[in-house]
This record gives C-alpha cells, structure tokens and sequence, in this order.
C-alpha cells in the first residue's frame, strides 16, 4: 500500500483524531439562515460533535438537518452565528476548513460513465491524496462492501446501495477528521443499512467526528451517541443517546414534531 | 487542482458512447467534405480549362480581330473547395469588350441551380452548423450537469477554488472537443494535395488560418454553452436556451439583418439603373443622330469621297463625346449606387456580426478568398485587362466604337486575309491578393470572436463564483 494507505485501515488512521483531545471537531454556534425570501430555515442552532462521536440529527422534512450541514460544507452562509470545523469558520475560511472534512450527500450519484476505481480516484485527488493506489481503492471499497467485481464496472449500472457505498469509500479515502453525512442510510436496503451502520461505528472507533442527519430514528438510537431533534429550524432536542435508553424515541420524536413538549428543559449541551 | 479537473474533464467526455457516436459522425463529415471539396475543385478546373480552351477555339479562323468574342474567365480558387463562400454564386466569365462596363456572368449555381438546392458541405458549413451544436451537445450541462448528478456539491465539499474548477472544466471540454476533431481535420489536410488541390506556402498559411478561426467558433459555443449552464439550475432548461441561442446565431440573425439593411438603406436594382442608363443612351443616340443629320444637310458636297471622310471625323468625334457623356453617366449612377450598397453591406454585416456565426463566416471566407471581395476582385481584374485588350486591339484597328459607318461605293476586290493569331492576344491572368492581406482582412472577426470568448468565459466565471452547488 502506499504512504496514504494507512488513512483507509481503521486501526491506523493518521488522521489528528483519537489523541485523546476532546475539543469539539464539528461546532455549531448560534446558528442561524434567514433566506432572501424571509423563510427561517435555521434559529440559532447550537451544537458540538467531539472526536469519536456521532451525532445523529433528526427531523422531518424542512426541519433544518440539511441546511446545517450545507453551513459547515459552506454551500450557503449563516445570517448569524459561525459553524466551526477543527476550530476553523466554516465560511470564513472555507478552503481551509474543508480540509477537515469529508461528506457523504443523500444520493450518491458520482459519474457515471466512470468506472467506481476512477470515481474514487478523481475524489481522492479533490481531497489531497494524489498517491493512492489502485490496491488502496479495492482495500477500501471491499471494506464498504462492494463487491470486487463491481470495482471496475461503470457506475451507471450500479444501484442506490452499491453507489452509496462507493460515496462513503469516498469519505473514508479523505481521511478527514470529521464526516458530514446526509441521509445517507436513505433508500438503502435492511443489509446495506446494517452494514453501513458497521462501517460508521468503525470510523468512531477510529476517533472521526460524525455528524449524520437521518430520517431513520431505530438507526440513529443504535449508533449515535448525541440524538439531537429539529423542527422548522429549531434544534428542539438533543439528548446522550444512553440518556435515551428505556424511552420510546419514536414516541418523543412525535411529540417534539408536534410541539408538545417544553423544549427549553429537554435541550442540554452535551459535552 | 486545475490539472485534476482537466484530467477528469478530458476522460469523462471522451470515454461516453455520446463522444465516439457524435465524433464519428462528425469525422465522416469532416473527411467528406475534404472530400467533395477537392472534387468540387476539380470539376471546376475542368470547367475552367474547357472555357479557356473553347474561348480560343471559336476565335479559330476569324480573319478580323474586330469579329472576335472574347471572354474571360475567374480561375477556381483553391481553397474554395472548404470555404465555397461567394464562389459558386458570382458570376465566372466576362464577356470582354474594348470599353463599357465588365460584369461577370454565368455563375455555377446559375448554370447548375441543383447545387444551389442542396448547396456543398464544406468545411465552414461543417464548423457553422454541426461543430457548433456539437458543441452545445457537450457543454449544455457542464455545471447544472454536475449539480443535478450530485457530483458538484461533492466535489466542492474539497478545498477547491471554483476559480480552478471551471477553468479545469471550460478548458478540459474544448481540449477534449477540438483534439479529436483535429484528427479527422488534419487527414483531410493531407488528403487535399493527393486529391489535386494545388496547396502552395500561401494556402497552406490560409488553411490554418480558416481552422484557427474554425477552432475559435467552436471555443465561443463551448464557453457559451457553459455560461448558460452557469445562469440555470437544470440542465433541460440550458439545452432549451441553447439551441433557441443557436438558431437565433446561426439563423435568423445573419438573414435577418440583410432583410433589416435593405428596408434601412434603399439601393436601386441593377435593372433600375440599367434603364436608367438604356434611356440615357437613347437619348444620346438621338441626339448624335439629329447632330449627323444636321452636320450632312449643312456639309452636302457632290464628292462622294470628301463627304464620307468628313461625315466619318464628325461620326468619330460625335461617338467620342457620346462615350464621354456616356461614362460620366455610368460612372456617375454605378457610383451612386456602389455607395448605397456599400452603405446596405455594411449595416447588414454590422449586424449581423452580432452573431458569431457570422464572424466566422465572413472571417473564413476572407481567409479563403471566396468572400464579397471575390467579385470586386474579379472586376478590378477584368477591368485592368480591358485597358490591355483595347490597347491590343487599338494597335488591330479593331476599335470601332460601336456601330460601324459604311459608306457607299463601287465594291473594292481585295485579297481573302488570314486568319488572326489568337496566341497574339494578351492572356488573362487572374491572382488573388496575398494571404497576409486576407488575414488582415479577418482581424476585425477573429478580434470579435476573441471579444464572444472572453465575454462567455468571464460570464461563465463570474457567474460560478456565485452559484449555487447544492
């Protein structure tokens, strides 16, 4: 393997997490997006993610989820309070700080008339990594689960699951130490989400900071260890997820959409 | 970065069955009209030859140099086999006279309307028509593209500088474009001379001048193409603007702003002013004949001789101040109306150089010489070999002036002459000015398909940097 390999081997990573640091990596601080068109999409939306954490962000559609990882990747500015990766303003300094993370979109589509070897190949390259090699690209997508024989077949023929997968070999190849992750357990099926479920608790294992948003409440409750719940762009709840156990967080999701509980006591900062 | 983007930019075109189909119909087209340009050429030659040839063989046997009929012929120009331009449309022969206005005649879509039908495929209708929408075809959804696949928002969730990235993309898709293209272009090169177009230093420099501004053309679509995927969100919606773009460039801008220059600036047809010079000439005769009528009632003399030498220098003298008149007239009224047209040529190509394809094909036509220049040039030509052909048959006492006074007398018995010596006629021989010329004529449409580039280019630019990537 080569000098970058390492970064794809879940007991080496080079990355600075796992050192035993336990600054937040991912910040939301006082977030809030006011569009051109008056609509709130985010109200002062704080929270943090620490190394070797996942942070499971829940919430019906418009709620927010997605608005607050477009802030961190800087795809739009905040109208007030900053979103912070290792310490660094998201859209103060946007190139810097993408240096820090990794991101998995919803539906992965990628090119399709490349095959996966070369999709992961030209992302790498976006990413910094120019010495990887053809082996580190079959190491890590057998390590998401596709198949060798898929390696180097065009991404046109593969299904949501086998392009997803493709997407977080992608995320994992950056080795950045936080991951942005949006929906990306959507569509998949029961194996692939179990499967994806693995992968992630692997990269907190690995100290990688995460922050997933998610429709999938049984998913979230299993993984992550921060569940925090949005409405209209309001984080209405964040709770441990050990805080949780014993309580149907179906139940509370309902109740936090439907606004019938008092959000100022059930949102605590957890560090 | 930049390279990455390049690279990246350079295998996703070229390794899609849209590429390898629309290139290799292109290519065919492209080695085609080599192809039949060459032919087209030929044949041309052919045709050119066989006038030179029986212009002088109806001469054969004429014993009086004042009852030939000469004609003169435009040569076929080489590179008209790829720029057919004006070519086929202005006339190629000139019925040569000792005085009088020269205008050419018998042009090949005249003689041959079926050609003008279907017109030729040539290089420049290639580049005009096919290349362009080629273009569009793969640079309508260069960022919305990119965006609606996903692949965007995931490329810029890395540190890259979208200043890098769509200058990765605008110049990965020409290079991706145009050195395929190149390929089939540079056979078709080689092909001319073995297909029997003489390519000397001068066409040669012409040629590469006609792909250069070809390559131009094809790099304002492409950057186009991205600036309009840069101001929508969907790729659908830049196609749709596109093409409208398209035939508004290529087809109703340069038609309609000849429609445009004509309702602006009225030039007189050429049977107007022909009437106009008809009915001035009549007059002139009439008045020459009333002259000659009063001269013989007020010169009468019984010797025969004496009159008839009198009447000739008074016949001479009156034709030499009808020729006077006469030219002034014509002189006068072809300027009028050279100027008019002049002024309507110039509006038209004003506006229509709004449109690139214009440009280009004004340019190309320049550079090959098969432009509006063409004509004009052919004239000029005409014209300084009509100054010869006088003088020439001046020194053959062939010069009658127009209608020949025959005196009566007892018949004079002279010997049978022999016939005229047709190599003794000055040869007409037609050259085109100098590529340098050419090129200098193009420099105002390569500098406004310069000004499209750089216009799209830095629309394309400035627009990214703001756009949307989610």
């Amino acid at each position: 393997m080569s000098n970058e390999s390492a970064s794809v081997d879940n007991t080496q990573s080079n990355s600075n997490s796992g050192n035993g640091s336990s600054a937040p990596r991912l910040e939301a601080f006082n977030l809030s997006k006011r569009y051109e068109d008056g609509v709130l999409a985010l109200n002062n939306v704080s929270f943090q993610v620490a190394p070797g954490e996942i942070y499971a962000m829940l919430g019906g559609n418009g709620a927010g989820k997605t608005t607050t990882i477009n802030v961190f990747l800087n795809f739009i500015e905040p109208s007030e309070g900053e979103a912070r990766i290792d310490g660094i303003v998201a859209h103060k300094e946007p190139l810097k700080a993408k240096e820090h993370i990794a991101y998995v979109s919803e539906n992965v589509m990628l090119y399709p008339n490349f095959t996966a070897i070369q999709n992961l190949d030209f992302f790498a390259k976006l990413g910094g990594h120019t010495g990887y090699t053809k082996d580190d690209y079959r190491d890590v997508l057998l390590r998401v689960g596709l198949q060798e024989v898929a390696h180097n077949k065009r991404l046109k023929g593969f299904s949501k699951g086998m392009r997803q997968k493709c997407g977080i070999a992608i995320a994992i190849l950056k080795d950045a130490p936080a991951i942005l992750l949006d929906e990306p357990t959507s569509g998949l099926d029961p194996s692939a989400g179990l499967e994806f479920i693995r992968l992630l608790g692997d990269l907190r294992s690995e100290g990688k900071a995460i922050l997933m948003s998610t429709h999938d409440i049984f998913r979230a409750k299993e993984i992550a260890n921060t569940i925090g719940i949005m409405n209209q762009g309001v984080l209405v709840m964040e709770r441990a997820a050990k805080d949780l156990e014993g309580e149907n967080l179906e139940d509370l999701y309902v109740q936090y959409m439907a606004g019938h509980t008092d959000s100022e006591q059930d949102v605590e900062i957890i560090s | 970065m930049f390279k990455i983007i390049l690279d990246k930019e350079l295998r996703e075109i070229i390794g899609t069955t849209k590429f390898a189909v629309t290139f290799g119909v292109c290519a065919v087209l492209i080695l085609l009209a080599f192809y039949v340009g060459a032919r087209n050429y030929q044949i041309s030659v052919q045709e050119y030859d066989a006038s030179v040839t029986e212009n002088m063989r109806q001469m054969e046997g004429v014993t009086d140099w004042a009852n030939i009929d000469h004609r003169i012929f435009l040569p076929p120009q080489p590179l008209a086999a790829l720029v057919s331009g004006v070519s086929n449309d202005i006339g190629r022969t000139v019925n040569m006279d000792v005085r009088g206005e020269l205008r050419p005649e018998g042009s090949r879509f005249a003689e041959d309307p079926i050609f003008a039908v279907f017109r030729f495929l040539d290089l420049e209708f290639i580049f005009a028509i096919v290349l362009s929408l080629f273009a569009i075809l793969f640079g309508y959804d260069a960022i919305n593209g990119e965006k609606e696949r996903g692949t965007l928002s995931l490329s810029f969730a890395n540190s890259v500088p979208r200043d890098k990235y769509i200058l990765g993309k605008i110049i990965g898709s020409f290079l991706a474009l145009i050195i395929p293209l190149m390929i089939p272009i540079l056979i078709g090169c080689l092909m001319l001379p073995l297909l029997g177009v003489p390519m000397n230093a001068d066409s040669w420099l012409r040629l590469a001048m006609v792909i250069l501004t070809g390559t131009m053309y094809f790099a304002v679509f492409l950057t186009l193409s991205v600036f309009i995927s840069t101001l929508t969100q969907r790729s659908s919606t830049s196609f749709l603007v596109l093409v409208v773009a398209w035939v508004f460039a290529v087809l109703i801008i340069p038609r309609s702003s000849v429609l445009a220059a004509g309702r602006m600036v009225d030039v007189p047809s050429v049977d107007e002013v022909d009437f106009e010079k008809g009915k001035y000439s009549a007059q002139l005769f009439d008045e020459r004949m009333n002259a000659m009528q009063a001269w013989t009632q007020a010169n009468y003399q019984s010797d025969h001789r004496l009159m008839m030498e009198g009447m000739q220098a008074f016949r001479s003298e009156q034709q030499a101040l009808v020729d006077e008149k006469m030219g002034i007239f014509v002189e006068q009224l072809n300027q009028e109306r050279d100027n008019k047209a002049d002024l309507r040529t110039g509006v038209a190509l004003s506006l229509a150089r709004i449109s690139p394809t214009a440009s280009f094909s004004l340019a190309a036509s320049d550079l090959a010489f098969t432009s509006m220049d063409l004509r004009a040039s052919f004239v000029d030509a005409a014209s300084a070999y009509q100054q010869e052909f006088a003088d020439f048959m001046r020194s053959k006492n062939a010069d009658f002036g127009g209608d020949v006074f025959v005196g009566h007398g007892a018949p004079v018995v002279v010997e049978e002459p022999d016939p005229i010596d047709t190599r003794e006629l000055p040869l007409f021989a037609y050259e085109p000015p100098p590529a340098s010329e050419a090129i200098n004529e193009s420099l105002p449409d390569l500098g406004l398909l310069f000004m499209f580039n750089a216009f799209f280019f830095a629309g394309a630019f400035v627009r990214f940097n703001r756009y949307d990537v989610r």
